[in-house]
């Protein structure tokens, strides 16, 4: 399980964002001290750090130049202010990302995902089960049976694939594909699921999107 | 400055002048002097007389007349103390002594209300920041509960303090924005989902066309005009089927951004003045909550850009907003 540490100090903000991450299959965990927030990085040792701007003690920035120091830890800036040199100023010092207050929960999570597939490599070539996943061409592989996914398709199944054995809303599956620029309307939604779910039982996965009503989709 | 005025003016000293020489005259007839000296008397004394006037005018001449082109030519007019050149008479002295002091105190109380200004602006700013952390907590709630009735009215709220943030960053010369590159297609994907809950409720469908274009712009100053775009052609839609379809054209060196919608569109006698401030009009009327800020917040903002932007509208039919970019050469030789 991933670990995440949130370093936030509004008290409802960082319950929440944990709640979320938790959620969502992380292991989070919430920076208490922030007199010495450096050592406490160090010795809570995430796979990735949501860091606040705004925080007691030290500004987030230049946290974030003396964790870039040592580690190359990812590192995920969020800030209420709204200025542009911000996020320049952070990114040049080493920010993998950057999301200014008021942010919508379900692209925070989709970015924090790229980051861990980025890092991974999957955000090329990933599994479920025995297929073989390209999602640059677009493609689905079983031994040598290959079938070809629309866009849309590919955004629901990844989307479907990195939530696996949970339950995807909706609301989170129309986000995705509205972040990718394919503004889904709810009946195209139904179709394209309905056009994924043929093509898997091609390939012998019948019945693997199962509807939860009300709710959203699940992968088994 | 004008002799015939001034003569005008001098009509007290000019009338003591030949009362003085009415007065030499009677005296010189009376005691009996001979013509020649009586008119070499008269002679001198008009000499003296004119030659003291014209001096006096000329030098009065010069420096008025400097003094008023150079206040015509000032577009702060207050500033004229600076650059007014001291005379050398005396009530002339007077008054350049007064403008210096007229427009230090004018400049004391401007650099006052300047401070106070920008004490406001900075006041606002860290209050907008401020409110921003709330906010994220009742986003974060809302989706962790799914509670859906939530997502609406903050989403409101955030568009109001968003209004507020641009209109004091507009209204101020400080220069906030940042041109980079940006692609358009990102810019309005974050716009749409910012609407997302919102147009899925009142059904209404987002037609994206064509939009991966890169423009020299500031993302976020042009997603607020988009938003607030956005969001008006989302509160004056029609009951029917609504759409609205987002498009760009691009020729030789403009790129435009076309924001269409088949709302209720805007009577031909507003449509000119819908960037106006505080302007709301017939539409303003049917729906409660018009401010008359938006569209002129916008406008301010696209000019600071340098985007043109327009809007053509068929009452009941449709509306469009064009906003376009100019593809600036110099740009792209220096970077």
């Amino acid at each position: 399980m991933k670990k995440i540490l949130i370093i936030e100090d509004d008290y409802t903000v960082s319950q929440k964002l944990k709640q979320l991450l938790d959620n969502a299959g992380y292991n989070s965990i919430i920076l208490k001290n922030f007199e010495n927030s450096y050592e406490e990085i160090k010795r809570n040792n995430p796979d990735l750090i949501l860091l606040d701007i705004n925080i007691p003690n030290e500004n987030g920035q230049l946290l974030l130049q003396t964790i870039r120091k040592e580690s190359q830890v990812p590192v995920i800036m969020v800030t209420s202010r709204m200025g542009e040199t911000d996020e320049i100023v952070s990114i040049s010092y080493g920010a993998d990302d950057y999301v200014t207050k008021p942010y919508n929960p379900t692209i925070l999570l989709l970015r924090i995902n790229n980051i861990f597939k980025r890092l991974e490599n999957k955000d090329i070539v990933c599994t479920y089960k025995d297929l073989i996943i390209d999602i640059k061409r677009g493609t689905v592989k079983k031994e040598d049976i290959e079938i070809t996914l629309t866009k849309n398709e590919m955004i629901i199944f990844n989307c479907l694939l990195n939530n696996q054995g949970k339950i995807v809303s909706r609301d989170d599956i129309i986000t995705d594909l509205w972040s990718n620029s394919e503004f889904v309307n709810d009946n195209t939604l139904s179709v394209n699921i309905g056009r994924l779910r043929n093509k898997l039982s091609e390939l012998g996965y019948e019945n693997t999107i199962e509807t939860r009503k009300g709710i959203g989709y699940i992968l088994l | 400055m004008r002799l015939k005025e001034y003569l005008i003016n001098k009509i007290g000293t000019i009338t003591i002048f030949i009362l003085g020489y009415c007065f030499i005259l009677f005296a010189l007839i009376a005691f009996k002097n001979n013509f020649s000296l009586t008119f070499l008397i008269s002679l001198l004394y008009m000499l003296v007389g004119i030659s003291i006037f014209i001096i006096n005018y000329k030098k009065k001449k010069r420096f008025y007349t400097e003094f008023l082109m150079n206040l015509d030519k000032l577009d702060n007019k207050y500033l004229i103390s600076e650059i007014i050149e001291i005379p050398d008479f005396y009530e002339g002295r007077i008054l350049t002594q007064v403008l210096y002091e007229i427009g230090k105190s004018m400049n004391s109380h401007i650099k006052e209300y300047e401070t106070i200004t920008n004490d406001f602006r900075h006041y606002i700013e860290l209050w907008i920041h401020e409110v921003k952390v709330p906010l994220s907590a009742l986003r974060l709630i809302a989706h962790i509960e799914h509670n859906k009735e939530i997502v609406e009215p903050v989403k409101l709220i955030e568009d109001y303090v968003e209004q507020v943030l641009y209109y004091t960053r507009s209204e101020n010369t400080e220069e906030d924005y940042f041109i980079t590159k940006c692609n358009l297609s990102k810019i309005i994907s974050n716009v749409a989902i910012r609407n997302k809950d919102i147009i899925f409720r009142k059904n209404i469908d987002l037609i994206v066309e064509n939009t991966d274009y890169t423009v020299l712009t500031d993302s976020k100053w042009l997603e607020f005009i988009l938003n607030q775009i956005i969001s008006n052609s989302i509160k004056y839609k029609k009951n029917e089927k609504s759409y609205i379809k987002i498009t760009v054209k691009d020729k030789m060196n403009l790129t435009t951004l076309i924001i269409e919608d088949n709302g209720i569109g805007i009577p031909l006698s507003d449509l000119s003045r819908v960037f106006n401030k505080s302007f709301t009009g017939k539409n303003g009327r049917i729906k409660s909550s018009s401010t008359g800020m938006g569209l002129f917040i916008v406008k301010k903002m696209c000019d600071k850009l340098g985007h043109k932007i327009s809007i053509e509208s068929e009452e009941n039919e449709q509306t469009r907003v064009y906003i376009t970019f100019d593809k600036n050469d110099f740009y792209n030789v220096v970077n």
